[in-house]
C-alpha cells in the first residue's frame, strides 16, 4: 500500500457525491428504460420502484422482470439474476485493504455496483482512512438514489420522456466508457499491465458486439488474467512492478 | 405482483447482496489474519482481477447500443477527447464531461447532415 494520500478539503461525502456525478450519465437514462420496460411488462411503479431498491443490480434486474412476464419458473428468474451478477464476488475483496474497521461497511456493500467498484478501487487508496467512509457513503448512496429515481421516472413518464429527448438518451451514457476510461489509465504502469488491460478491453468488446455483454465481463477479466501470469516481459524494461 | 413473485424478488435482492458482501467478510479475516499492512492477504490473482474488471467494464461499454458507424465515430472522438483532457488535468470529472460533450456533438453534427 505506497499509494500516497491526498485530504480532501471539502466534506468527503460531498466530494463521494461529486465524484459520483458521472455515474448519473450512465445510471438515469437506463434507469428509465428499465422503469418504462418494467410498466411494460405489467408491473406497477411501486413494485418496479422496489425492485431497483432492493435488487439493485442492472442487467439482472431486466433480465428478471423479462422471465417474469415471460411466464419462466421462478426459481430459474432468481438463478439466472443471481447468476449475473456472481462477477461482484471479486469486487469488495479488492477494496477491502482500504476498509477501516466501521461497522457500516457491510451494509455499505449493497450499493457496490460495477460503476461503484471502479470508482470506489481508484479512489479510496489516495483518501486518509477517516475520510474512507463518508466519501463511500455519499457517492454509493448518490449512485444508489439516482437508480431509484430513474427507475421510478422511467415508470411514470419514461414514454413522454423518450419522445421528447431522444438525443439525451444517446450521448449521457457515454459517461460511463469515458468514466472507466480514466479510472483504467492510470493502470497503465508496465508493458505487462498495458497488454493485459489491452486484451482485456478488446475481448469484452468482441463479447459485447457478440451479443455476450454479461458473460463478457468475467471472461474478457479472466482472459487478461491469463495473459498477466502467461506473458512475461524482461524486469530491467518493466520494473518488476504488478502495480 | 403475486406473493411468489415478491418471494422471487426477495430471494434475488438477499442474493445479490450476499454477492456482495460474503467476500468482503472473507477478506477481512484474512487482513486480520495476515495483519493489516501486509499484502500479502490479498491472494495475487484476486488483486490482479480487481483492474481488469473495470477494463472488461470499460470494453462493454465502449460498444454503442446501435452500432453505426455515426456511434463509431462518435465514441472514438469522445474516447479521443477524453483522454487528451485526462493527461491534461488527471481528475475525474473535466476528462467525462469533455468526453461526453465530443460525443454529443458528433452525434448531432450526423444527425444534421
Amino acid at each position: 500500500m505506497t499509494t500516497r494520500t491526498h485530504p480532501l478539503r471539502t466534506t468527503p461525502w460531498l466530494t463521494g457525491m461529486r465524484e459520483a456525478i458521472p455515474l448519473l450519465g450512465g445510471y438515469v437514462p437506463v434507469a428509465i428504460s428499465f422503469g418504462l420496460i418494467a410498466i411494460q411488462a405489467g408491473f406497477t411503479t411501486w413494485e418496479a420502484t422496489l425492485i431497483s431498491v432492493l435488487i439493485y443490480a442492472g442487467a439482472s434486474q431486466f433480465l428478471f422482470i423479462g422471465m417474469a412476464a415471460a411466464g419462466a419458473p421462478l426459481w430459474l428468474v432468481v438463478a439466472m439474476t443471481l447468476l449475473i451478477n456472481v462477477r461482484h464476488l471479486v469486487y469488495a475483496p479488492n477494496l477491502a485493504p482500504w476498509l477501516t474497521a466501521s461497522r457500516h461497511w457491510p451494509w455499505l456493500m449493497h450499493g457496490l455496483t460495477d460503476q461503484v467498484f471502479a470508482l470506489a478501487h481508484s479512489r479510496l487508496p489516495q483518501l486518509p482512512e477517516h475520510q474512507r467512509l463518508s466519501w463511500y457513503t455519499g457517492a454509493a448512496m448518490l449512485a444508489w438514489a439516482s437508480w431509484i429515481a430513474g427507475t421510478a421516472l422511467g415508470a411514470i413518464a419514461g414514454d413522454w420522456l423518450m419522445a421528447q429527448w431522444p438525443l439525451l438518451g444517446e450521448v449521457m451514457p457515454f459517461a460511463l466508457p469515458a468514466l472507466f476510461l480514466v479510472l483504467v489509465m492510470p493502470r497503465f504502469t508496465s508493458r505487462r499491465w498495458s497488454l493485459a488491460l489491452c486484451l482485456t478491453i478488446a475481448t469484452a468488446m468482441a463479447c459485447t458486439l457478440a451479443g455476450l455483454t454479461n458473460l463478457g465481463i468475467p471472461l474478457a477479466a479472466l482472459c487478461g488474467a491469463l495473459c498477466f501470469y502467461l506473458v512475461k516481459f524482461d524486469s530491467r524494461h518493466t520494473g518488476g512492478a504488478h502495480e | 405482483m403475486s406473493n411468489a413473485l415478491w418471494l422471487a424478488v426477495l430471494a434475488s435482492a438477499l442474493g445479490t447482496y450476499l454477492i456482495r458482501v460474503l467476500p468482503l467478510l472473507w477478506m477481512r479475516r484474512r487482513l486480520r489474519r495476515f495483519g493489516d499492512d501486509d499484502m500479502d492477504a490479498m491472494p495475487q490473482w484476486l488483486g490482479i482481477l480487481g483492474p481488469l474488471m473495470i477494463a472488461a467494464l470499460l470494453g462493454v461499454s465502449l460498444v454503442p447500443r446501435h452500432p453505426d458507424a455515426t456511434a463509431w465515430l462518435a465514441t472514438a472522438i469522445g474516447v479521443a477527447i477524453t483522454l487528451l483532457v485526462w493527461y491534461r488535468k488527471r481528475s475525474l470529472g473535466w476528462p467525462v464531461a469533455a468526453g461526453v460533450a465530443a460525443y454529443g456533438m458528433v452525434v448531432i453534427l450526423a444527425g444534421m447532415r
